[in-house]
């Protein structure tokens, strides 16, 4: 498995860097509609909602159920105080305490 | 000069050295959060491949040459469920495909910078460091002098909180590592926040969940986030168009990065 991560990782370090950096410097130069950058405006939050999403509800390709599901309770405060607080590490050191104490009372099944 | 320092001067509009050194520390400044939310997390990364048995500097490089947080966590558990070489890699870039929309959106603000300038900062740009560079990237054009130790300093800590969780990985109990893995989803949480708060801007948000995850239930694997993304993206950006519209030509210069409180 060892050799096959060295490979892996390598080509995923190479096409991700070459995503970044092709879409920075093509986009630096064309000027695009106001309709697409508009639209890419809603690009973060859908990505972001997507990935919360499927962390916090899924455990592979299914549903946790909730009284099992310390994550989805953890998100809640989570989110209480990324809102007012506005700030990265409160939010993340919050958000891992409560799924600590989530995982206590509300052990996965 | 060093190559870095000959790199940063290639800002067209080269700074006097004062101005220059404020730019710096405002770079440091802005990266202060995002290194302080990286540190632990990149620590819990080293800590989960060291304490699964993968080797150190693997774990390392994984860290130096992806740069990527979401899509290493990915990239180590494919690699430990013995998913093929092909189907990792495709899988892994497919998620990652979401910066190809982040340089396109960053792009505009950039047609002042020099190309090695450029392609020096686009390693650096992670979710994060889109996140809070488009907050205020549009208000204010970007700096290399600003934008690049910006980028690195975060690059730093994420590799050498990697490096720490790698070292302490052989003796943490893999039950702190499990809690600890929440950090990444709480980290994404935060950035919604941090980002632009209209109404449409939150309903692509939980848009972009609710298809990704029946895309998951339907089994579409990991195409889901690029399914949930792009319909989530498209569902905001319909309604704003829609309600812009129905509220005549007042809000028609409102910026898409306006926060409504």
């Amino acid at each position: 498995m060892e050799s096959t991560l060295w490979i892996e990782t390598l080509c995923i370090g190479i096409g991700t860097y070459l995503m970044r950096s092709v879409s920075l410097t093509l986009g630096s130069r064309l000027r695009w509609p106001e309709g697409v950058r508009r639209w890419l405006s809603f690009v973060t939050p859908a990505v972001l909602g997507a990935l919360i999403g499927q962390a916090v509800l899924l455990q592979g390709n299914q549903l946790v159920p909730p009284l099992h599901n310390p994550a989805l309770w953890a998100t809640l405060p989570t989110v209480a105080i990324a809102w007012w607080s506005r700030h990265l590490l409160a939010t993340v050191a919050v958000g891992v305490a409560c799924f600590a104490i989530a995982s206590a009372i509300a052990p996965a099944a | 000069m060093s190559p870095l320092s000959n790199v940063l001067a290639a800002d067209p509009a080269l700074p006097p050295t004062g101005s220059r050194r404020r730019a710096l520390a405002d770079g440091l400044r802005d990266a202060l959060p995002i290194m302080m939310a990286y540190v632990p997390i990149a620590m819990t990364f080293g800590v989960l491949c060291v304490s699964h048995g993968l080797p150190w500097l693997l774990t390392v490089f994984i860290s130096v040459w992806v740069y990527a947080g979401g899509a290493q966590f990915m990239l180590v558990g494919l690699a430990m469920s013995g998913a093929s070489m092909l189907s990792t890699v495709i899988t892994v870039l497919l998620v990652n495909l979401r910066h190809v929309l982040y340089g396109t959106a960053l792009g505009p603000s950039f047609a002042a910078w020099r190309e090695p300038a450029k392609w020096l900062f686009a390693f650096g740009m992670t979710d994060e460091v889109f996140a809070v560079s488009s907050g205020r990237g549009f208000a204010e054009p970007p700096v290399p002098w600003r934008q690049i130790p910006f980028a690195l300093a975060c690059y730093a800590s994420w590799v050498g909180g990697t490096v720490v969780g790698g070292w302490i990985g052989q003796v943490v109990p893999s039950s702190v590592a499990e809690v600890l893995g929440f950090a990444l989803p709480a980290l994404f949480i935060a950035l919604l926040a941090l980002g632009p708060r209209s109404l449409p801007h939150l309903a692509a948000a939980m848009l972009g969940a609710a298809v990704a995850i029946c895309a998951h239930l339907l089994q579409l694997g990991n195409l889901a986030v690029i399914v949930g993304a792009l319909a989530g993206a498209a569902g905001g950006w319909g309604w704003e168009t829609w309600r812009d519209r129905h509220r005549g030509g007042d809000e028609a210069s409102s910026s898409p990065h306006d926060t409504h409180p």
